[in-house]
């Protein structure tokens, strides 16, 4: 009798087991579709961005043609109307950023930026989820509407303190990232992105993807940063769990007299950097934390050098990161 | 004077109308700077800078070295830098390449000097100040231009910019 109830109890124990496990792989799959679906479906649509209390308006038009991704990003703001939108584009794994110069208001400039590619919105998620894994379960939650779709709702949960969770909605039909919220261990939302509009393109029509061009406009590239790959005697001895260096640059920021180093770490998803560089001797030192919506700033004083550390992720992380940089010393035979 | 600078390098200026530029060019920092600028922006958009992110500098430097090795007459610009410049002025009308080259290098080891009277100096003792008083706009544009997933980068660029009016 006992052991019948032992076995009907480990036959149950197993089934929900295995039923959990294939949830949690069936939230990956779901993921991994959402992740291929902003790279691969063409789409028109509006998105809107919250970080503190900092709002703003993005038109997006994406075409995946022939394997080669096209998206023009048009920021919906006060620039439109003087007649200079903001522009960014991106072709593969370039990114233009055509803009109205922003120190003054001398509108007749035009800023052109040239930057690497990114996993700009909705390509929020690597195509690679494996290093996610290590850092966050997933869990399959209700369905929504989202933009007038259905979304599924799945959720990315961070094991520890040092990363936000995240809450996805997928289209049920495209697997398209809808809607996205960071959210920190409170379970407060401190970073949202949504589209509230949003439709799939059927042309192959090309014709948006340039830039407004006003010849009588004085058009400047900016050259403000500069970048190389460099190896350097900066160590970071205990990075928090799951976050690896992904790059490492030098660049000139504006403002600043002297090159400054920056390191960049992910955990996937996740990423912060970490700047350092001499302190010069008209500029006071900056210690202390600050935080903007998802934003956590640390900065801090090591041996004479300036260190800065900026993510979208809790405090505990840029502060560990801060406190666990270290010159290495160079041996003399080296 | 920047225009002027600018018309120079178009060759839109005469060596006559240029001979008070070179002459700040060469003792004035902001010129000597400009001078240097100038001549990036214009590799830039010539298209000289690939889109992936190089070091414009080393770049820079290295091809001014180049022209440097291939430019056997870099003793001239010693006796350019004489005050009998003026009255020698014809003997350089055919050589204005080398002017550039020559002011290449003065800006870059300008700007190498500034870079290493920077590195060697002792850091200050100025007390620390609480980084909550201003936001580092410049950081947070440097992060999110490199972090390889973003949603902020090029929005927060704009409402900062806005801010800033």
């Amino acid at each position: 009798m006992s052991l019948a109830i032992f076995r009907l109890a480990s036959t149950l124990l197993l089934s929900v087991l295995s039923a959990q496990s294939f949830a949690a792989d069936d939230a990956w799959l779901m993921l991994q579709k959402t992740a291929y679906a902003a790279r691969e479906l063409n789409y028109q649509g509006v998105f809107a961005y919250q970080n503190g209390k900092q709002t703003r308006s993005v038109q997006i038009t994406h075409m995946n043609r022939d394997g080669q991704e096209m998206t023009r990003n048009l920021v919906l703001d006060a620039s439109l109307q003087a007649k200079q939108p903001r522009e960014v584009f991106s072709q593969g794994n370039d990114i233009l950023i055509v803009s109205p110069k922003n120190e003054s208001n001398n509108t007749s400039t035009v800023v052109i930026e040239k930057r690497r590619g990114q996993n700009l919105f909705p390509a929020m998620l690597p195509t690679d989820l494996q290093a996610l894994k290590t850092s966050y379960t997933t869990r399959v939650l209700a369905t929504e509407m989202v933009a007038g779709r259905g979304t599924q709702v799945i959720e990315l949960i961070a094991n520890d303190s040092y990363r936000y969770s995240y809450k996805i909605w997928a289209d049920a039909e495209f697997g398209l990232l809808l809607k996205m919220t960071l959210l920190d261990s409170n379970k407060q939302t401190v970073e949202q992105i949504e589209f509230t509009q949003l439709s799939m393109l059927n042309s192959r029509d090309v014709n948006w993807f340039q830039p407004k061009i006003d010849v009588k406009k004085n058009y400047v590239t900016d050259i403000s940063t500069p970048v190389s790959h460099v190896d350097t005697n900066w160590i970071v001895a205990e990075l928090p769990t799951g976050y690896v260096k992904v790059d490492h640059v030098i660049l000139n920021l504006p403002g600043k007299s002297t090159p400054v180093d920056q390191m960049i770490f992910s955990d996937g998803i996740a990423s912060v950097s970490l700047f350092i560089e001499p302190i010069s001797k008209a500029v006071r030192p900056k210690t202390g934390h600050m935080v903007i919506g998802s934003t956590n700033i640390c900065a801090n004083v090591t041996d004479g050098y300036q260190i800065t550390v900026v993510g979208e992720v809790p405090a505990a992380t840029v502060l560990q990161i801060a406190k666990a940089v270290t010159f290495k010393k160079q041996t003399a035979s080296k | 004077m920047k225009n002027q600078l600018s018309a120079f390098m178009d060759g839109e200026l005469s060596i006559e109308e240029s001979a008070h530029l070179i002459t700040s060019a060469k003792t004035g920092g902001e010129l000597k700077n400009c001078w240097a600028q100038y001549h990036i922006i214009g590799d830039a958009l010539r298209g000289d800078v690939g889109l992936g992110g190089v070091n414009m500098h080393y770049d820079f430097t290295s091809r001014v070295m180049t022209a440097l090795e291939l430019e056997p007459t870099v003793l001239a610009s010693k006796l350019a830098a004489t005050p009998k410049f003026a009255s020698q002025k014809t003997a350089y009308k055919t050589s204005t390449k080398l002017w550039s080259v020559a002011a290449s290098v003065a800006a870059v080891m300008f700007v190498g000097v500034m870079v290493f009277q920077q590195q060697f100096s002792q850091p200050e003792t100025l007390s620390p100040v609480e980084i909550a008083q201003s936001v580092p706009t410049e950081y947070l544009q440097a992060h999110q231009a490199a972090a390889p997933s973003s949603a902020a980068y090029y929005i927060q660029n704009a409402s900062f910019a806005e801010t800033k009016k």
